[in-house]
């Protein structure tokens, strides 16, 4: 086969494998690159297909009704419409969980009439009983976290209207539609209409989860025929009290997390750019030392084209050893990835399998790539005329002392002779110099601004629960007098302050948000008002409304006058303000308790309580205490939640843009490290002569060793020092535009300083050990050797 | 055969202008074995450079066989040079990762002028005329200075030029290579190959036809 093969396509292979160890750092740095960017894409690919794939399998409600009550006559009439597939009652409603002497937990409870026949928004049974018999109950998987419990302990179970009940955890089901327990820290639990019964509530169900026949995917038809039902029901003489579409055939989930996987491929490019830079570096060494050989080639009557295709053979080879190497790599990463985003979003994968396109564009600029970053050095390489090239004789190809810099350089280090070396030699080969720093550079502003972020989400964190002052939220089902309640605190030790507000769904034309009721002198809420002002006690017809609905809606301007229905009854509202709540999710308004308590004198539905100690078992007590004081005049709390619930739910969901942003930085410091190692690699092969030189004028091995390594770390701190210089302003509106894009909202910046000195300890470990190897090969040379080397 | 018309070079120093040929006129005949000889720094590398076609002259005109060098572009040229011009070097410049064959062979793969299947053949039959058939299959590392011109040389006539330019030959070789090294060059010629060899040895008078002596970039006689 080989006589077959070109000398040309020889050489390129020989000299690949003659300079294997270099070879193999470059080809390591761009499969890194490639690595992750194939993990990436391979999970996005993997992921909104799976995502799909699993929820489509539940078979979706397309819409969901809000009714008073539904029977099985009303059922019957509805599916007589031919546009409506399917259409399956249920029951929502909220209680709270205890098991033993532990404090309530937040339950939502899942009623179904018959578990052996749910067509439309299935449950997966996972382990234990299905179905639940009568005073069992099934909790959803994600949700044992929370709830601290597993299968066949018993429980205390109440609803707002019902009564205390024991109940047995037999099992274990996924329900793959709903929103993580673990992030809303709420138990989900699924039983039976019997126990219901048993729970105190009415034997009725009253939600519909329909299914249209047709366009499955077409919301503006299911908008249409949940119309009709709507209609229907209505004439019946029955209230539909909302009517909630989701988005047709995908994971509640799905858009985020293609969003966060796009991102995350996008610095997988990042990466294969800083790789790019390597091969940049490399090539041109490389036709740096083969001058003359280039020059020997065109003697002998090979044309530009010809020698080029040779170093083009090498870049080509080192995209497919890239590629070899990073296929397995990124799958295995994919994996990882993928597994952890199930767990993540509560789904399970059935399938890695990764589709052929990912395969291909991932082959293709892997080895694209390399080319790409070939083409300048390559082709300046061949250009140079055979006379020069011949009369080159590899040996000082910079003029270092010619410009005013380098007699500048030439200054610098003083007496300290080592150092002064150091300094002027990492200069000789200024483009390469450029590239590495800009490689080292990169690895160390991601790593920083990574830092940063991570700190600015965190403040903002920080600002975001140090406005809220209450330790304890209590939720009502029913609005009670503010009197009663008030009772029940002043019995209850611990409390400094507590305060009745009124929250309530509201709408604006179609689309509805919560609109919260307090007292204007709230001292529990602080707001940061971006636009306008905070709400004033003389205020009874103002709104103040959060970023989130300021951005859903743009009609909701300050100084605008808007007609928002609020429970039964519209009102007309000037927004006055606009009050910043970073990482809300919710679109919420804020309005004077004044304007609720019109209707509903001395009415509250919620309660937000200051307390004394804000440690957990503090909270919990006085939970407990209030709990029973409350009970002991007729109130039962539906839900309620402290601080630290709530603050945990939020650092729940941002963890995952941590881990990102650490492994990504990771990712990126190999690469720059690689990189270093390279060029240092390159700058001690082109001056093997050099340290020939010094070692025959009296230069010990560990001198030279010394030098070398000294220049690398000359390197590694002005890398660190350009990042440094660098980072506040890139991690400033990195993080903006990665908050921005995934959250919504802008973020607090803070600067992490001691990020400065991780990555100054890293910079300078990595050069040190990167230069570290070629120097100590370059020590053990002999005077000979070394000087023969041309 | 080769045709020099009032041939002037001069190179741009940081040190100024530097003249290293001064109107040049030579005619060389087909068949002929030619000795340049001159010090260091004479012009007699720059001469056959220009023969060439390595360098372009600053004025005047190269004609080799007919065709006008100095008009072609590099590739043209390149493409010219691989099928009428082969090199020798002082150094021997042998590419250090292809063996002794696969240099030899490399002149065939640029030009392109004898089949794929029969280059190795040919490589093997000329390292046979020069005696180091045996090192066919070894890196030029593990070749004598001697062993290395020869392969040199093997690799100047792949694909049988009419003109064979060497540059210092055997500057680099012990007294006895360097024999050997010329007979083989005298050979050449005697099978009809012309051959300028630039050196400053006076010696090898004993093998060439004609000297051309050139000093401060003109010639003597």
């Amino acid at each position: 086969m080989t006589s077959l093969m070109t000398t040309p396509w020889r050489k390129a292979i020989r000299d690949f494998w003659q300079e294997r160890a270099r070879t193999v750092l470059v080809v390591l740095a761009i499969a890194l690159g490639i690595s992750a960017f194939a993990a990436v894409l391979s999970s996005y690919a993997i992921l909104t297909r799976e995502l799909d794939r699993g929820y489509l399998a539940t078979n979706p409600a397309s819409a969901m009704l809000r009714v008073d009550s539904i029977d099985k006559d009303l059922v019957t009439e509805i599916l007589r419409n031919p546009e409506v597939s399917d259409a399956e009652p249920r029951r929502t409603i909220s209680g709270q969980l205890k098991a033993g002497p532990v404090q309530w937990r937040n339950l939502v409870l899942f009623v179904v009439e018959d578990y052996g026949n749910i067509r439309v928004s299935k449950l997966v049974p996972e382990r234990g009983a299905w179905p639940p018999a009568t005073g069992e109950m099934l909790i959803e998987r994600d949700a044992f976290q929370v709830a601290k419990l597993k299968i066949g302990d018993a429980v205390t179970v109440k609803t707002a209207n019902g009564v205390e009940q024991p109940l047995v955890i037999s099992g274990s089901v996924h329900d793959v539609g709903q929103a993580q327990a673990r992030m809303e820290n709420i138990v989900y639990g699924y039983i039976n209409l019997a126990t219901l019964v048993q729970l105190g509530e009415q034997p009725l169900l009253n939600q519909l989860n329909i299914l249209v026949a047709q366009n499955r995917f077409d919301k503006e038809h299911i908008r249409r025929v949940a119309g009709d039902v709507e209609q229907l029901i209505k004439s019946r003489g029955h209230e539909v009290q909302r009517v909630e579409i989701p988005q047709p055939g995908k994971h509640p989930h799905a858009a985020l997390t293609g969003m966060l996987l796009l991102a995350m491929s996008s610095f997988g490019l990042f990466v294969l750019v800083l790789s790019g830079i390597l091969v940049i570096n490399l090539l041109t060494a490389m036709m740096a030392s083969q001058v003359r050989q280039i020059g020997m080639m065109k003697a002998m009557g090979g044309t530009r084209w010809q020698i080029a295709r040779i170093y083009f053979a090498q870049a080509l080879f080192l995209g497919i050893a890239a590629v070899l190497v990073s296929i397995p790599l990124g799958i295995l990463g994919s994996r990882a990835l993928c597994r952890y985003m199930a767990m993540f979003l509560n789904f399970d994968i059935n399938s890695f399998a990764v589709p052929l396109w990912v395969y291909v564009l991932v082959a293709l600029i892997g080895v694209i790539a390399p080319l790409v970053a070939a083409a300048y050095p390559v082709w300046r390489g061949t250009a140079t005329p055979v006379r020069v090239a011949l009369s080159d004789f590899g040996l000082s190809q910079t003029n270092f002392g010619a410009s005013a810099f380098d007699r500048a350089l030439a200054r610098v280090g003083g007496t300290f002779r080592l150092i002064a070396f150091a300094i002027r030699n990492s200069f000789r080969r200024r483009a390469r110099l450029v590239l590495t720093l800009l490689t080292l550079a990169a690895a160390g502003l991601f790593f920083l601004s990574a830092l940063n972020i991570r700190a600015s989400m965190i403040n903002t964190l920080d600002h975001m629960f140090a406005a809220r002052k209450f330790d304890l939220s209590v939720f009502f089902a029913d609005p009670y007098e503010f009197e009663k309640i008030h009772k029940a605190i002043s019995k209850t030790p611990g409390v400094t302050r507590a305060e009745g507000w009124f929250a309530n769904e509201a709408s604006l034309g179609e689309r509805r948000f919560t609109v919260i009721a307090l007292p204007p002198d709230t001292q529990l809420q602080g707001f940061e008002i971006t636009e306008g002002r905070a709400l004033t006690l003389p205020d009874t017809d103002a709104i103040v409304i959060n970023n989130a609905l300021a951005g859903r809606e743009p009609k909701m301007r300050v100084g605008e006058t808007v007609v928002l229905r609020i429970g039964d009854e519209e009102s007309a509202l000037r927004v006055v303000g606009i009050a910043r709540e970073a990482f809300s999710p919710g679109a919420v308004g804020y309005v004077p308790l004044s304007l609720i308590q019109q209707r509903q004198p001395h009415m509250t539905n919620s309660l937000r309580i200051a307390l004394d100690n804000s440690d957990p078992d503090s909270i919990a007590s006085v939970k407990a205490e209030l709990d029973r004081n409350l009970e002991e005049q007729g109130i039962r709390a539906r839900g309620s939640s402290t601080k630290a619930e709530t603050r945990f739910a939020f650092d729940e969901h941002m963890l995952m843009i941590y881990v990102f942003l650490i492994v990504m930085s990771a990712i990126v410091g190999g690469v720059g490290g690689l990189g270093l190692m390279t060029t240092m690699s390159l700058n001690v092969l082109e001056r093997r002569r050099e340290m020939g030189v010094m070692r025959a004028l009296g230069a010990t091995p560990r001198i030279v060793c010394l030098m070398i390594v000294t220049e690398g770390v000359v390197i590694g701190i002005l890398s660190w020092t350009i990042a440094a210089l660098l980072a506040w302003p890139v991690s400033k509106s990195v993080g903006d535009l990665l908050v921005r894009m995934i959250l919504r909202s802008g973020v607090d910046f803070t600067f992490e300083p001691l990020g400065l000195l991780i990555w100054m300890l890293v910079s300078i470990g990595l050069s040190a050990v990167a230069s570290f190897l070629p120097a100590w090969r370059a020590s053990r040379e002999t005077v000979r050797e070394a000087l023969a080397y041309e | 055969m080769i045709s020099i018309n009032h041939v002037s070079k001069t190179y741009e120093t940081p040190a100024g202008k530097f003249a290293a040929l001064k109107n040049i006129d030579l005619e060389i005949q087909a068949g002929q074995f030619v000795g340049i000889i001159g010090k260091s720094g004479s012009g007699k590398s720059t001469l056959l450079n220009m023969v060439a076609g390595i360098d372009r002259p600053s004025s005047g005109s190269v004609a080799v066989a007919g065709t006008d060098i100095h008009a072609l572009s590099e590739n043209k040229l390149a493409t010219w040079r691989g099928r009428n011009v082969g090199f020798v070097f002082q150094f021997f410049q042998l590419l250090p990762t292809l063996t002794a064959a696969e240099n030899v062979m490399l002149p065939m793969d640029f030009s392109k002028t004898i089949a794929l299947r029969e280059r190795r053949k040919r490589a093997v039959a000329l390292l046979a005329r020069v005696g180091v058939e045996r090192q066919a299959d070894k890196l030029p590392a593990t070749l004598s200075g001697g062993e290395q011109q020869r392969v040199a040389i093997a690799r100047a006539l792949a694909n049988e030029p009419p003109l064979v330019l060497a540059d210092e030959p055997t500057g680099n070789l012990d007294s006895v290579t360097a024999t050997e090294i010329l007979d083989l060059f005298r050979d050449m010629a005697n099978r009809g190959t012309t051959v300028i060899i630039a050196t400053h040895e006076a010696g090898i008078a004993r093998v060439i036809d004609r000297v051309i002596e050139i000093s401060d970039g003109t010639i003597l006689h």
